[in-house]
């Protein structure tokens, strides 16, 4: 087995498969010592303090924690969507840190997907043009009608935003999220703008892109719930790391309630 | 996918991004009509003057023969010389009509353009008459015309139609700007029709080698040719002192000045309105371009989503109000200088400028785009995804006086507004600022002309009538009329004036005892025409460099006999320019009084013109009439400027209450929460309004009078225009605007009541 192929081509995906059921997982991410520092006037305010953690591929990972605690900030590091004060964040192998404007965005570009709280769908654009959309920063797009087939939207492809449901919107958003391909799926409280009937069906959708199709998924949340489904936990509180605890069997989708 | 974002985003924001198409259409259309028209018309004059060989130099005087002309073609630069007669008459039929007539035993010089008939020949006898002319009377080939000079009386028939490319425009002593030339004729005739022979032709005209055909090299010639001739009684004068080419010219001129001031007010506001609107687009696309962000879309790719909003609408703007302006405005205003102007061939002419302008005006508003959403692309997607931190609003100097506390809220409501979105009131006071100008402006032209009228025959000469006498007019003759209808004599000849290099014509005035001429001071206030010296008009002053208490050399045209004279006073007048003196002031100089006109308050009846000695009589209500007639021009200008005032005014002002009604909308609603009825909000909104349009008033009334000053001065050489504001201008320019202003307002500010409290307050998604 060749553990350094981890391009992201579907050929992969058995790869990874082959190689989690013989010796364990290969780490995508690893957080050390990192720290996220804000400037208000006079005042010094750590946002993230000496965080550390690592991510394996094909998790599904959900971060837990109240208001303010810092999750949002994780989220963003991970993603390459904000840049850290001191510490390193290494995603296989390389050190977002040291990256520049240009070389963060085509990390942002190639390797991650984002699915945020409230969907941030393009809204003068109908959902297969804001999931087509992604062939403009990546080359190796699933087609947009596929994806969106893939999240149960074939009826609505030809619908503005503004016309569909949270749900449906948010649907949306995954499928512009998984039509790149990312190695690594972020769901910024994917449900939170959601009821509780649309938000387990996109739980599950989730759930499958990690456990189907071996992608990596972090998830944030404040919902404790929804710390049954994934297979790490990791919980923040105040900036800091409380606890990782390893899921070995995590529940289904469908068994959430909230 | 980002295109189709792009035209949807466009029309999402129709309102304004039309405003902005309509503001860079107008700026194009304006700047590329009016500078192929004016380049077209430059272009017709050029290939006209070129092809009928116009000379570059005259030399005026008297007595010229064949042994001058070999003077002056021995001058080196000088390719060839023709003589003429030029004089002016009257035609027996045509009511009288004004003629310029000319003998010449050649044409190489000068050639005349031929529409009908046969080409002029000096051996046949006959007449080549002016097109326009022959047309409105209804003169045709073979028709017999007479012609009176003084008494004499000439008969020819008509061989040929033409036009002349030294007589583009020219007009008669009842014309004082506007040429009619169904009332204002020309005929040239071979030399031996003039009766009295030999002829003693008064001009030479000159044509210049093609190698030394600028302007240093001719004023070279000039000065080699007086050199030459080395007599005291001539004057040798080029193209820019010819009243025919130097009109045209400066008509051209000022066109272009007026088109590009108007274009740039245009365009000028077309970039207000991209950066307000830009800023608005991406501050209200904050999320989205967060969103692209994150997606990893790269800053470039984002950049040049949005510069193309300014890029598209301004191309597509420039490019439609170029091609529009080209095609409309040439053949619209180059059509109303047919009856000014006699040019053939009159067309619109596209310029390298042209293409030029309007690549800048689009990179201009691209750059504009850029720098305006440039702020939303700077910061880190983590950082744009948040809504923005609230706008600082500083407290201004006047928040922390005292005066602020005694003012009511809604005051400092407006202050604090106007303060923070200082981008868009600048914007609103800017239109104001145009609307308030052109106005001005194009009322103002009326009151100018008409002020012009008033000034010359209601302040500076007060007689009803003034009897044009004829050369055979004797002094006796002057007396008896002038004594029969208790009149004023004077006397008008041409001059010519020298200080240091400097050489100019105009006229000397002499008047006799009598209260119809008036002199005004610089400052337009009356004075008594000085008893000791000579008066010499502002106008020429200043082209010769002189004031009162100078020096000035001057000698009629047609006399070599110098005067060195103290001007005592400078005096105004529109029309002429020259001096003016008293008749005992003359004969001290030892000049005979010789009248050439009667001033009378009293009705002449209109046969004394079958009198030899009379020339002509000019009644000043009947001119004052038919000047009204012949101001189309200045209608079709005013029409513009008052359209243009209108649209620019409507169009900015109502994509400003676009904008900033979608900006207040929040705001709005919580006042309403507050517990403000509709109506006082409406009060709030309109005061604010009606503060930035007083302010573009007020910078608009001068910057009009600044516009004004510059279309009148740049009028002609020999017209001392000034701009004159009446109070109904004022009142108009004033009242339209703030009827513009209030009415697009009233539009904005009805919507109040259809804000809903709760769907305006709720999330900012």
């Amino acid at each position: 087995m060749d553990k350094k192929n981890v391009s992201g081509q579907p050929l992969d995906i058995i790869d990874l498969e082959a190689e989690k059921d013989t010796d364990g997982s290969k780490v995508l991410i690893e957080f050390k010592d990192v720290c996220k520092k804000y400037q208000q006037g006079d005042h010094e305010f750590y946002a993230l303090k000496d965080a550390s953690l690592t991510i394996n591929e094909g998790e599904m990972v959900v971060i837990l924690g109240p208001s303010g605690a810092g999750k949002s900030t994780l989220l963003n590091l991970l993603g390459g969507m904000d840049s850290a004060t001191s510490g390193h964040i290494m995603f296989d192998g390389s050190d977002l840190t040291t990256f520049n404007d240009n070389q963060l965005t085509s990390y942002r570009a190639q390797n991650v997907g984002v699915v945020f709280q409230f969907y941030n769908l393009i809204p003068t654009l109908t959902a297969y043009e804001n999931v087509a959309l992604m062939k403009d920063i990546k080359s190796d797009t699933t087609d947009p009608a596929e994806a969106l087939d893939s999240v149960g939207l074939a009826d609505h492809m030809h619908q503005f935003p503004s016309q569909m449901s949270g749900g449906e919107q948010q649907r949306t958003s995954i499928a512009r999220a998984i039509a790149k391909n990312p190695r690594l799926l972020l769901c910024d409280e994917p449900t939170g703008a959601l009821d509780t009937v649309t938000g387990k069906e996109v739980l599950k959708l989730l759930q499958d892109m990690s456990r189907e199709k071996k992608r990596t998924v972090v998830m944030v949340t404040h919902n404790s719930f929804f710390a049954d489904i994934a297979d790490t936990v990791i919980r923040v509180k105040n900036g800091g790391i409380e606890s990782i605890i390893h899921n070995d069997a995590p529940k289904d989708a469908s068994e959430v309630n909230w | 996918m980002l295109t189709r974002k792009m035209w949807r985003d466009l029309l999402k924001n129709k309102t304004q991004f039309i405003s902005i198409f309509l503001m860079s259409l107008l700026g194009m259309l304006v700047f590329v009509g009016i500078d192929a028209e004016s380049s077209g018309g430059a272009a017709a004059a050029d290939s006209y003057y070129q092809s009928q060989n116009l000379c570059d130099i005259w030399v005026n005087g008297a007595g010229f023969s064949d042994d001058d002309v070999r003077t002056a073609k021995k001058v080196s630069g000088v390719k060839d010389v023709e003589k003429r007669l030029t004089l002016t008459g009257n035609a027996e039929k045509y009511d009288n009509a004004y003629m310029h007539i000319n003998f010449m035993d050649s044409n190489n010089i000068n050639r005349l353009l031929l529409y009908d008939g046969i080409q002029f020949d000096p051996d046949k006898d006959g007449m080549w008459v002016q097109e326009w002319f022959a047309r409105t009377n209804g003169i045709n080939i073979g028709d017999t015309l007479t012609v009176k000079i003084d008494s004499m009386k000439i008969d020819g028939i008509v061989r040929g139609i033409i036009d002349a490319p030294d007589y583009v425009y020219y007009v008669s002593e009842m014309d004082v700007m506007y040429p009619n030339y169904q009332k204002c004729g020309l005929v040239f005739m071979p030399s031996s029709m003039f009766p009295d022979q030999p002829v003693r032709y008064n001009r030479l005209i000159v044509d210049v080698r093609d190698d030394m055909s600028d302007e240093a090299d001719i004023a070279v010639i000039k000065e080699r040719l007086e050199d030459a001739f080395d007599r005291d009684d001539i004057a040798v004068t080029g193209r820019s002192q010819d009243l025919s080419f130097s009109t045209f010219d400066a008509e051209v001129k000022q066109h272009h000045a007026m088109g590009s001031m108007f274009s740039i007010v245009f365009l000028a506001i077309a970039l207000l309105g991209i950066v307000t609107t830009m800023a608005r687009v991406t501050a209200g696309q904050r999320t989205v371009i967060g969103t692209m962000k994150a997606l990893g879309f790269k800053k470039s790719t984002i950049t040049m989503h949005y510069i193309s909003y300014g890029f598209v609408i301004s191309t597509i703007g420039c490019i439609t109000g170029a091609w529009i302006g080209y095609v409309t405005m040439p053949p619209w205003i180059l059509g109303m200088f047919e009856g000014s102007y006699l040019i053939p061939n009159l067309k619109g002419k596209i310029t390298a400028t042209d293409i030029y302008a309007t690549c800048l005006a689009i990179a201009v508003s691209t750059l504009v785009s850029f720098l305006s959403c440039r702020k939303e692309l700077r910061d880190m997607p983590a950082v744009t995804l948040k809504p923005p931190a609230p706008k600082k609003v500083r407290h201004s100097a006047l928040e922390k006086s005292r005066l602020w506390l005694k003012l009511d809220f809604a005051t400092q409501w407006n202050i604090r507004d106007v303060f923070r979105n200082k981008m868009r009131s600048l914007m609103g006071i800017m239109g104001v600022l145009g609307c308030a100008m052109l106005l001005e402006c194009g009322f103002g032209c009326f009151d100018s002309i008409n002020g012009l009228m008033d000034k010359m025959y209601g302040e500076l000469m007060t007689a009803d009538n003034k009897i044009l006498l004829s050369s055979d007019a004797g002094a006796g003759y002057a007396y008896d009329l002038s004594n029969k209808y208790k009149g004023q004599m004077i006397q008008e000849s041409s001059v010519e004036f020298m200080s240091g290099d400097v050489k100019k014509s105009g006229t000397a005035t002499i008047v006799d005892e009598g209260n119809y001429v008036h002199i005004q001071d610089s400052d337009f206030r009356s004075e008594k025409l000085s008893d000791s010296g000579i008066a010499m008009t502002y106008k020429m002053a200043n082209l010769l460099g002189l004031k009162a208490g100078d020096r000035v050399k001057w000698h009629f045209v047609g006399d070599d006999k110098w005067q060195n004279s103290r001007i005592a006073q400078i005096y105004r007048d529109p029309s002429i320019q020259g001096i003016t003196m008293r008749r005992k002031v003359y004969e001290s100089m030892e000049y005979t009084f010789r009248p050439t006109s009667v001033l009378t308050n009293m009705t002449v009846p209109s046969d004394i013109t079958d009198d030899d000695e009379v020339s002509s009589i000019l009644n000043v209500a009947q001119m004052k009439s038919s000047f009204q007639e012949t101001m189309e021009m200045m209608n079709a200008m005013v029409y513009i400027m008052v359209i243009a005032a209108v649209l620019l005014g409507v169009v900015v002002l109502y994509n400003l209450g676009v904008l900033s009604f979608v900006e207040k909308t929040r705001e709005v609603a919580t006042l309403k929460v507050l517990g403000f009825n509709s109506s006082a909000i409406r009060r709030i909104l309109q005061k604010q309004n009606i503060w930035l349009t007083s302010i573009g008033i007020v910078f608009g009334l001068y910057v009009g009078w600044v516009m004004l000053y510059v279309i009148c001065t740049t009028v002609s050489e020999t017209l001392d225009m000034y701009p004159i504001i009446s109070v109904a201008t004022y009142i108009y320019s004033i009242a339209g605007t703030f009827a513009v202003s209030v009415a697009v307002n009233f539009m904005f500010s009805k919507k109040v009541k259809t804000i809903d409290m709760v769907d305006a307050l709720k999330g900012v998604e």
